[in-house]
């Protein structure tokens, strides 16, 4: 009985753990402007997390190695430098974009100021990093952030022609006003925000702060193959309710509270004040493992000691280079940059630097010196290099139509 | 250098290297880059450099000299020169001794405590000066 509720614990919290402000502002900025046409990408996107956490989780559990480590091990100082400057700095905007995110959901809900907000937000989250144990901070934020089923919700209440949307995601056409190469471009950005890296650095990470061991591997196992794809459904139904509500109106979302108007307008206040809560903690558990990721990801490229299941007094420099990273993360914000604006330039960098960081777990997952007989079996090898074709072709892709597009405007 | 004429050694003279008894390490693959844990599983440090004995890299190796062998592990600032290049001064080099490690496998383990190496003084300053001093920052997380 016990099992049975950590598992649907695990589920539950890899649910509301899964959106970020990442996938809530993509999700809504492209169902205002393409319907359901690019929901396709999320599945691609959620089946390629769930393989490449899957994969991170087991090099975890049966090595007792976090992804860094082993990136710097099997790549050398000069490449695995190379990769932690390019992951620290989008983990760093990512960081940004988060805490802006807890600011605009509580600007939402009070009318304070954002920028007032965000002191509040990164004393808040620097707490939580400094005192609070691993599994509670987890399981809190993962549970509260639930209540973003409202999206799946609203968008029953809202009465949608059904086959409009179907027809939209599975027979999908690019409008003659937005043309291919912005779709594209918003297909790589929805891309990255499913698949950001940070997910794979607190993944594993995570599986050395919980001390899994192999036996724990089929929990592990279930709650990224059932909690994923339901977080991968949540998107969806963010993107389906700016598609019903959002694009016949011809609003393109460029702030929180057009992500929210669709949710509003189908469930009044209750609904509304429910999202808030959802975004308050989607964000807030993703500002969480932003920081605590850039904080691993520094300690295990030099060799620090590290992890919130030691005291903070033991793992001196990975604590220190946390409250850098929030401070930076805040000074940035300070500038009054729009954290939507760095929400939606973050994901696409994501995926720019997407294999750095799978290129080098597929190589470890087959390495017997760290793996024994867990390596990975055929299967799984070949779907890792089918999406490791597609990560690169995303990579590649990227900037010359970020150029192109204007960044998608 | 002297104008002592040295012998030219043929190829076909050298003999090949004797097997080596026990386990064989591959420096670039076993131990550069190695993650080192302390006698309590505490990490120290990553393996930055090794320091080998015998002559330096420019100068010319004596006949009959001993193999070089590994002196310490390196670390801290000498990381930079495996990345851009250059030689450190070698009083600015920070040393693991190689009497100290206990064990070689997926990670490196040495036989002493963290903060009795002088790899660990950064981790020990902020403890003491910063992280320490911030309540809360010695207690176990709830």
């Amino acid at each position: 009985m016990k099992r049975l509720l950590g598992v649907a614990l695990g589920i539950l919290t890899a649910i509301g753990g899964f959106v970020d402000i990442g996938d809530l502002v993509t999700n809504a900025v492209v169902g205002s402007r393409f319907g359901l046409s690019l929901a396709w990408v999320v599945v691609v996107g959620v089946v390629g997390i769930c393989l490449f956490a899957n994969m991170s989780g087991r090099v975890a559990a049966v090595s007792g190695r976090a992804t860094f480590e082993v990136i710097r091990e099997r790549m050398g100082p000069r490449a695995g430098l190379a990769n932690l400057a390019a992951s620290f700095l989008i983990n760093l905007m990512t960081v940004t974009a988060e805490i802006g995110g807890i600011a605009l959901a509580l600007q939402l809900a009070s009318g304070v100021a954002y920028l007032l907000w965000v002191p509040v937000a990164l004393l808040a989250v620097w707490l939580v990093i400094w005192r609070v144990k691993f599994k509670i901070m987890e399981n809190v934020t993962g549970l509260l952030g639930l209540s973003l089923i409202v999206f799946a919700v609203a968008l029953f209440l809202l009465k949608p022609d059904w086959g409009v949307l179907a027809s939209q995601a599975f027979a999908p056409s690019v409008s003659q006003e937005e043309g291919p190469g912005v779709y594209w471009y918003f297909a790589i950005a929805l891309f990255g925000a499913a698949m950001t890296p940070y997910e794979v650095f607190f993944f594993s990470s995570g599986a050395v702060e919980e001390r899994w061991k192999v036996k724990d591997l089929m929990q592990a196992r279930m709650n990224v193959l059932l909690g994923f794809p339901l977080g991968g459904f949540l998107s969806v139904a963010i993107a389906a309710c700016a598609a019903v509500v959002l694009l016949p109106a011809g609003i393109s979302v460029t702030t929180l509270s057009q992500v929210a108007l669709p949710v509003a307008q189908a469930g009044g206040q209750l609904a509304l004040a429910v999202l808030i809560l959802g975004v308050v903690a989607a964000t807030f558990g993703a500002a969480l493992e932003t920081t605590l990721s850039s904080g691993y990801t520094l300690a295990q490229f030099f060799g620090w000691s590290w992890g919130k299941f030691r005291r903070p007094a033991q793992a001196a420099r990975f604590h220190m280079s946390m409250i850098v990273v929030l401070l930076a993360g805040a000074a940035v914000l300070a500038t009054g940059v729009d954290p939507i604006l760095v929400t939606e330039y973050s994901v696409v960098f994501s995926a720019i630097a997407l294999p750095l960081t799978y290129l080098p777990i597929l190589i470890v997952a087959n390495d017997p010196q760290y793996m024994g007989e867990h390596v990975n079996n055929r299967a799984v090898n070949i779907a890792g290099l089918v999406y490791l074709v597609i990560i690169l072709a995303a990579s590649l892709a990227a900037i010359p139509l970020m150029i192109v597009t204007g960044a998608g405007a | 250098m002297s104008a002592e004429k040295r012998r030219k050694i043929e190829p076909s003279e050298i003999r090949p290297a004797p097997r080596p008894a026990g386990l064989v390490l591959d420096a670039q693959l076993h131990l550069l880059d190695r993650q080192v844990l302390d006698v309590d599983g505490v990490p120290v440090t990553t393996v930055d450099d090794l320091e080998l004995s015998g002559p330096a890299p420019d100068e010319p190796i004596p006949e009959g000299a001993a193999p070089p062998s590994i002196t310490a592990l390196l670390t801290g600032p000498v990381l930079g020169t495996r990345i851009f290049g250059g030689r450190p001064p070698s009083n600015r080099l920070i040393r693991i001794p190689w009497d100290v490690v206990s064990g070689v496998d997926t990670v490196i383990t040495v036989g002493v405590r963290s903060d009795s190496l002088e790899a660990s003084w950064v981790e020990r300053w902020l403890r003491n000066h910063v992280i320490g001093r911030i309540p809360g920052g010695s207690h176990d997380p709830d």
